[in-house]
């Protein structure tokens, strides 16, 4: 225990005495968080908040262009920003250069156009039940379009789910103006006002339930991606320092001292992960509070700590010895200190990219998602994602902790042979 | 004298070479001689040291630590062993205390004994007054008297030494040999490596000269030379591995 306690003791030293390194594992996750985070979330706003910022450019010459707006402001969907007598290029431009992502134009034809289909229609049911003349159709072609201005930066699927909404509110007006021609042509002076508003009210709900096995309701955001994201990334990111610790004490010839030493060479493993661990530890301990406690304060969402907190900290536990028996792994057989960090800084970036760590895993292609599910950072997200998002029942959390400690143990048994190979063990 | 450790036959072949790096190597190290390996660069001097303190296996052969007391295998004896390499082998961000109190814990030494020692040994070795400063700022030769001094914080009863005064000044190798013979009057036997010939001769009282891999020579300087009419080491040895360049 002596000898452990000793080994610990000298590694803390070691950590204590590299103040440059110890300032980057720290500081670089926590500017990461913070960075990622701010610019990351306007996106997540812009998909989980109720309003939808749109300029609205009316040149109907009638009232329906008013009614339409007033339709999407009542939604409470969209924030309207009305800017008429403007040119179709000038629409661009000022899309171009403000906060906004999409503009509707409403042509100046547009009510024009709304009764006359109706009118067309409604006479054409009535001709089909044996009670109107023929005398429609031309006037239903001719109908100008709606115009959707959009940023280039808006994702197609978000656009589209615009253009969905903006069509129910249409449809609704077109029906509600179809059968007012129907009551006119019947000769009833106007439609009565409860039937009228029962065009808008009277839609069938849909139910929104988020697959989570939790009571509470936590909604993705940029804090609940971004800082068990990047506090997975700064752990395996310890590739640079714990790798490059391992091969410099090979090269200066520290490890071959030890052979000479009464004293079991898995003591100096156990005792630098014990340490790596504890760094890792306390980052992810110091990232979850900024996230927690001072992120609300400049104007983020406040990280959600999940309900299974044992499942967190053994989540956290597998993730932080995951990373450390990667760079230990990277350190064993790495003959120079170059080497180590430029391998391990390379590949634990591609692991974050196949891994979802900047973007997730579900924006990718299908095969990509399956590569990236050898990255053992997908896997920590995963579980990170279980907890957080999902509620964080065990049965949920078993593939991480199955695959995450398959890892762990195949790390282990390559050090331990390369380390045999060359005699330390 | 008793045999300290019995060498029997002992080549090493390295993976992925023809030659052997040493070649059925016999011979016995008797307790408290100081025993110069000498050869010319390549010889397999190295090799031979850290098979001898474990570092690397011999392919063949058999290596018995005290066989008249109670012959043991090497993991055995470790606790008795002393090894200076040729590099530095510490930790450069520690001081000489916290170099000297880690490896001191590694062979179980006790803390209040440990801090006697250090005590004694920096300031045998000129070091106290650097005894919190970081190593990785000192001297070579400050760096290889730490390098020493961590090679006998156990008190080693055999103690192996690879080059331990190459690139050092005047004082400080006056001060490492010093020590070297004080601990070796004490009992400590010494097995030592060194391009220093003149330094050899006058430290070593056996002499061991081995060339590509093969035992050429083994004896007391004196008998070496009377042997070979030679009136020094470096003469001896360049008469016994040629002149050639070895690089």
């Amino acid at each position: 225990m002596g000898k452990l306690l000793a080994s610990i003791k000298k590694e803390f030293l070691i950590l204590i005495n590299d103040k440059v390194g110890l300032l980057l594992m720290y500081l670089m996750p926590i500017l990461l968080v913070f960075i990622i985070t701010l610019v990351q979330d306007s996106t997540f706003k812009l998909v989980n908040e109720n309003t939808i910022e749109i300029v609205v450019v009316n040149n109907d010459e009638g009232n329906l262009g008013d009614t339409l707006i007033s339709l999407l402001k009542s939604s409470g969907s969209f924030g309207i920003s009305e800017q008429n007598n403007i040119e179709p290029s000038k629409i661009q431009q000022n899309l171009l250069n403000d906060d906004h992502l999409l503009a509707i134009e409403i042509p100046a034809s547009f009510t024009q156009n709304l009764n006359d289909k109706a009118n067309g229609i409604s006479s054409s049911m009535l001709q089909e039940f044996g009670l109107g003349e023929d005398s429609i159709t031309q006037a239903v072609q001719n109908v100008s379009p709606l115009s959707l201005y959009y940023d280039p930066v808006l994702q197609e699927s978000f656009r589209f789910s615009i253009v969905s909404s903006i069509y129910s509110y249409l449809s609704a007006l077109e029906n509600r103006l179809m059968i007012e021609n129907l009551y006119t042509q019947m000769g009833f002076d106007e439609i009565p006002d409860a039937m009228e508003q029962q065009f808008f009210d009277n839609r069938i709900a849909i139910n929104q339930i988020s697959a989570n096995t939790s009571t509470g309701d936590v909604i993705p955001n940029s804090t609940q991606h971004n800082v068990p994201a990047w506090s997975i990334f700064a752990m395996f990111f310890m590739v640079i320092s714990l790798g490059g610790n391992i091969v410099k004490e090979r090269i200066s010839g520290s490890f071959i001292r030890l052979q000479t030493i009464p004293a079991s060479f898995s003591l100096v493993l156990i005792s630098k992960m014990f340490m790596y661990l504890f760094v890792a530890l306390t980052q992810l301990t110091v990232i979850f509070l900024l996230g927690k406690f001072v992120f609300p304060l400049i104007g983020l969402p406040s990280l959600s700590l999940p309900g299974n907190i044992l499942g967190l900290i053994v989540i956290s536990v597998l993730s932080a010895l995951s990373a450390i028996s990667f760079a230990m792994l990277v350190g064993t057989y790495a003959k120079t200190q170059e080497q180590a960090s430029g391998f391990g800084a390379i590949t634990v970036i591609i692991l974050a990219a196949i891994g979802g760590i900047w973007v997730p895993t579900f924006v990718m292609p299908y095969y990509l998602q399956q590569i990236g599910k050898i990255s053992p950072m997908h896997w920590c997200l995963e579980g990170y994602y279980a907890l957080f998002l999902k509620g964080g029942d065990w049965y949920l959390l078993t593939p991480t902790l199955i695959f995450l400690i398959l890892f762990i143990l195949a790390c282990q048994v390559l050090i331990y042979v390369k380390l045999k190979i060359q005699n330390y063990i | 004298m008793s045999a300290v450790i019995e060498i029997n036959n002992v080549s090493k072949q390295y993976p992925k070479t023809e030659e052997l790096s040493l070649n059925d190597i016999s011979f016995e190290i008797t307790q408290g001689t100081k025993i110069g390996i000498f050869g010319p660069n390549g010889a397999g001097k190295t090799t031979l040291i850290s098979i001898l303190c474990g570092i690397i296996r011999q392919s063949s052969g058999e290596i018995i630590y005290y066989k008249e007391n109670e012959p043991s295998v090497l993991k055995s004896v470790l606790p008795k062993i002393g090894y200076v390499p040729q590099d530095f082998s510490f930790f450069p961000e520690l001081s000489p205390y916290q170099n000297l109190m880690y490896f001191g814990a590694l062979y179980g030494i006790q803390k209040s004994e440990l801090k006697t020692k250090i005590n004694q040994l920096l300031s045998v070795l000129g070091l106290s007054h650097v005894i919190h400063k970081k190593v990785g700022k000192f001297s070579g030769g400050m760096k290889r008297r730490v390098n020493l001094a961590i090679g006998i914080i156990n008190n080693p009863d055999i103690l192996f030494l690879d080059e331990p005064t190459v690139g050092v000044d005047v004082q400080s190798k006056n001060a490492i040999m010093t020590y070297l013979e004080e601990l070796n009057s004490n009992g400590t036997t010494i097995i030592y490596t060194s391009h220093h010939m003149n330094e050899g001769q006058e430290f070593c009282n056996q002499i061991l000269l081995i060339d590509k891999g093969t035992l050429i020579a083994m004896d007391s300087l004196e008998h070496l030379l009377s042997v070979h009419n030679e009136s020094s080491l470096e003469a001896l040895f360049l008469k016994l591995t040629g002149i050639e360049y070895r690089d």
